[in-house]
């Protein structure tokens, strides 16, 4: 019935009800009259009886209205009178709900933000990632060269604009304001903000010419350095910053929570390929650009698959020679989103798995108070139920209380989940994709409420159940009896296979989170206790950012980490000291291409780093055979030496000799030098295979290679 | 009340005057130290608890009462929920007698 029909019927029923309270003042008014009374007499007498017409009516009206919200206010109000009555109970059912609701309302808040929403620019759905993959290499997020890219923008038709990053941050020292600090920096093409359909907050983006090489050099800056480091200053475009000892003018200022490509970006400069480490002459031809790119409208993620199969088929039959251009590369297409979080999904939900756990033991622990709780009040819910009150006035007595409990832990939970997502949006080592767009909104706010209303519900529903089927009289009569504690005496069926049920479901669901958390327990231990293959003990590191404008040559590089190291070692306590491009266990590092005499080169195929002489003793990592770099490799009139390590020998000389083919030359590397092989240049091994590269190839460590230009690590060993 | 109204319902249809005279008759007066009309929000409660219903006769302008099926099951059920009361309020009154 709905609501209006409801409205009408109650109408006629008043009607009908007032008719009949007339027709029985009138019929006991006759009645009053054949014994003799005057009319006047009658009437008085037959409403004497009656009693007030108008309160009775009222009375009678009232049963057809809705269970009044007086009811419901008595309730509350009994609620809050007897719950501070027992503090210990109380406070313990609302923190368990607080730990259980708020778990879950921060997991959904994340959840919501980073996997479920769509990214925060226009028409989300048409962006979308390109990626190179590798079949043969095994490599599924590869990236593309300067010149692959030029050629997908000048020949696909399904997108409507394509754009390119660097694929990783770069170091960028900011200096001629305050202290000189380092900053995050990202390389991007001109075209990034058209794409992502992002207007800046003050100035203007990139234009088309500002990705030319050449170009004069422009910035943009986050809002967060703008206002950390220009006070906000509204006339900060056209200013100028010197970033890396280049003076950079300064054109734009990006929105807050702006976080693309990379989170904790501060620094977005053009020309995406043009990383310092790298020689200019090599910039295109390595693959160092991430792809990605707007579909035009009416084309699906398909069709534009389709067409870059086809563009890539024509470019590997163009250019057989190219690294990029094997027979197992293929492009891929994938949603932005999708690509932004994909690192983190399965974590996020294992832990909204975990956190849902947590919330049903926290119902079952409350559960199984209330139940307890209900048990030792069970002579109240009898005295009631004699005086009048019914079953389910007591159940909703019950459910009202449950429900306070519920809801006090849920704002308790609430704003320890506000507490938890300040923590998650400030831990920048988290690294979480898209983590300014986490923030509770009303739809997590609803989340809470019902999950707070759910749980009040679930929990209550037990010792309910039970005072509803407990034959309260006798209860009353027992306790009654005496005995006090009457109710223990008889088999309470009811009440033990209810707490049964709970104390079984939560040890289950306990023994699941146990089991969750003791294998991540183990991993843990099994990963600090994995040899890394270098001794960590009093090992200290910094990090080091050269302006390239400054140290433009090796020369000079080497000069100043020739006296950096000298200096260092002077320090009293410093064993030893050295220099290397990355730290190991670091993720940022550098494939090179490797070739052995006469067999093809293998692009990307080792890490590669540069080192200092000294690092391996730094590090304690031993040498199998041969000796160590010393300073008289590094003078140009000595023949390139390398070192490698163990796994090298048998993963890349295998896969190499495994080969045929025309020889290829390593296009990365400026001066060709022959890595190995033939001419049997290499002088020694290095260590162990596993130290501290997690990578499948071998390592490849040469001193004299590249000269370390940027981001460079220096790390000293202190006694 | 209700109760009483049920029991009275159980032998005839009448309409709420004579349920009234009815009851004061055979429950040794206790209506009448009660008002008459306290008979009709009871009478509303069961009407919309479906244990009775009512009809408007043709003949007369009064509304008669009669008990349903799931009326009639109830006073019974009622009647021995009354007596269980007694007994547990007897046992409140009178504790520690064993």
């Amino acid at each position: 019935m709905s609501w209006l029909e409801g409205l009408f019927k109650r109408r006629r029923v008043y009607a009908e009800l007032s008719e009949e309270i007339r027709e029985h003042l009138q019929e006991k008014i006759e009645e009053l009259l054949a014994t003799g009374m005057s009319r006047k007499e009658a009437a008085a007498a037959a409403r004497r009886e009656f009693g007030n017409v108008a309160l009775i009516e009222e009375d009678s009206r009232e049963v057809w209205r809705w269970p009044s919200m007086e009811d419901l206010a008595t309730d509350v109000r009994y609620g809050l009178r007897i719950l501070p009555k027992r503090p210990t109970f109380t406070l313990t059912v609302v923190l368990t709900l607080a730990i259980g609701i708020g778990g879950n309302t921060a997991m959904f808040t994340l959840i919501r933000a980073v996997l479920l929403k769509p990214l925060e620019y226009r028409d989300p759905d048409r962006l979308v990632s390109l990626s190179l993959k590798d079949f043969h290499q095994n490599k599924r997020d590869g990236s593309f060269t300067l010149k692959r890219v030029d050629e997908m923008r000048a020949s696909s038709k399904a997108f409507s604009a394509i754009g390119a990053f660097l694929k990783l941050p770069e170091n960028i020292s900011l200096s001629g304001r305050r202290e000189p600090e380092a900053l995050v920096g990202a390389r991007v093409s001109a075209n990034f903000l058209d794409i992502l359909n992002v207007k800046p907050r003050l100035g203007r983006s990139f234009l088309e010419e500002e990705d030319a090489p050449g170009a004069p050099p422009v910035a943009m800056i986050s809002g967060r350095l703008w206002r950390r480091v220009f006070q906000g200053d509204p006339q900060v475009v056209g200013k100028t910053a010197t970033l890396n000892a280049t003076p950079h003018i300064i054109i734009g200022v990006l929105p807050d929570n702006f976080a693309f490509p990379f989170v904790g970006t501060d620094i977005w400069m053009a020309r995406p390929a043009e990383w310092s480490v790298i020689p200019p002459a090599a910039r295109p031809h390595v693959t160092i650009l991430n792809g990605f790119a707007r579909l035009q409208p009416q084309v699906s993620l398909q069709q534009a698959q389709a067409e870059l199969d086809v563009l890539n088929r024509q470019y590997v039959l163009a250019n057989p020679d190219r690294l990029d251009a094997g027979p197992g590369v293929s492009i891929e297409v994938a949603s932005l989103k999708d690509q932004f979080v994909a690192n983190v999904r399965p974590t996020l939900w294992m832990l909204f798995g975990a956190v849902g756990f947590v919330l049903l033991i926290a119902c079952a622990n409350v559960a199984g108070l209330l139940l307890a709780q209900a048990n030792s009040r069970l002579r109240e819910f009898a005295v009631r139920a004699t005086l009048g009150a019914a079953g389910g006035r007591l159940v909703r007595q019950l459910l009202v209380e449950s429900l306070m409990l519920a809801v006090a832990g849920g704002s308790m939970g609430w704003l320890l989940a506000k507490y938890a997502l300040y923590a998650v949006r400030h831990l920048t080592a988290l690294q979480l994709p898209r983590v300014g767009e986490i923030r509770p909104d009303s739809m997590v706010l609803g989340y809470a409420v019902v999950l707070s209303i759910a749980t009040g519900i679930l929990f209550g529903l037990f010792p309910s159940l039970q005072v509803l089927r407990r034959d309260l009289t006798a209860e009353l009569r027992e306790s009654g009896a005496g005995a006090g504690g009457g109710s223990s005496a008889r088999p309470r069926i009811l009440g033990i296979h209810a707490r049964g049920i709970l104390v079984v479901g939560q040890i289950s669901l306990s023994i699941v989170l146990l089991i969750g958390a003791m294998l991540l327990i183990k991993s843990f231990a099994r990963l600090r206790s994995v040899d890394p293959g270098f001794h960590s003990a009093n090992l200290l590191t910094m990090k080091i950012t050269l302006p390239p404008a400054r140290y433009d040559t090796g020369q000079k590089r080497n000069t100043f980490f020739g006296d950096l190291l000298e200096r260092l070692a002077s320090v009293p306590g410093v064993q030893n000291a050295a220099v290397a491009l990355s730290l190991p266990t670091t993720k940022d590092w550098l494939g090179t291409n490797v070739s052995v005499e006469g067999q093809p080169v293998v692009d990307g195929a080792a890490r590669f780093e540069s080192i200092t002489p000294g690092t391996f003793r730094s590090l304690g990592i031993p040498l199998r055979r041969g000796r160590e770099f010393t300073a008289r490799d590094n003078s140009p009139a000595a023949l390139p030496v390398v070192i490698i390590n163990e796994s090298f020998g048998p993963t890349i000389l295998a896969g190499l000799s495994a080969r045929s083919g025309p020889r290829r030359t390593a296009p990365t590397r400026g001066p060709r030098q022959n890595w190995l092989g033939g001419d049997r240049r290499h002088r020694g091994r290095c260590a162990r295979g596993r130290s501290g590269h997690r990578s499948r190839a071998g390592v490849l460590c040469s001193y004299r290679g590249a000269s370390p230009a940027n981001g460079l690590p220096g790390r000293a060993h202190a006694g | 009340m209700g109760d009483m109204i049920l029991r009275t319902l159980k032998r005839q249809p009448p309409d709420g005057y004579a349920l009234a005279q009815h009851i004061s008759g055979t429950s040794n007066d206790v209506l009448q130290i009660i008002e008459e009309g306290s008979l009709y929000p009871a009478l509303q409660r069961l009407l919309k608890e479906e244990l009775v219903k009512a009809e408007w006769s043709i003949s007369s302008t009064h509304r008669t009462y009669q008990l349903t099926a799931k009326g009639a099951k109830h006073g019974e059920h009622e009647v021995s929920r009354f007596e269980n009361m007694l007994e547990g309020i007897t046992g409140v009154l009178a504790p520690g007698e064993s």
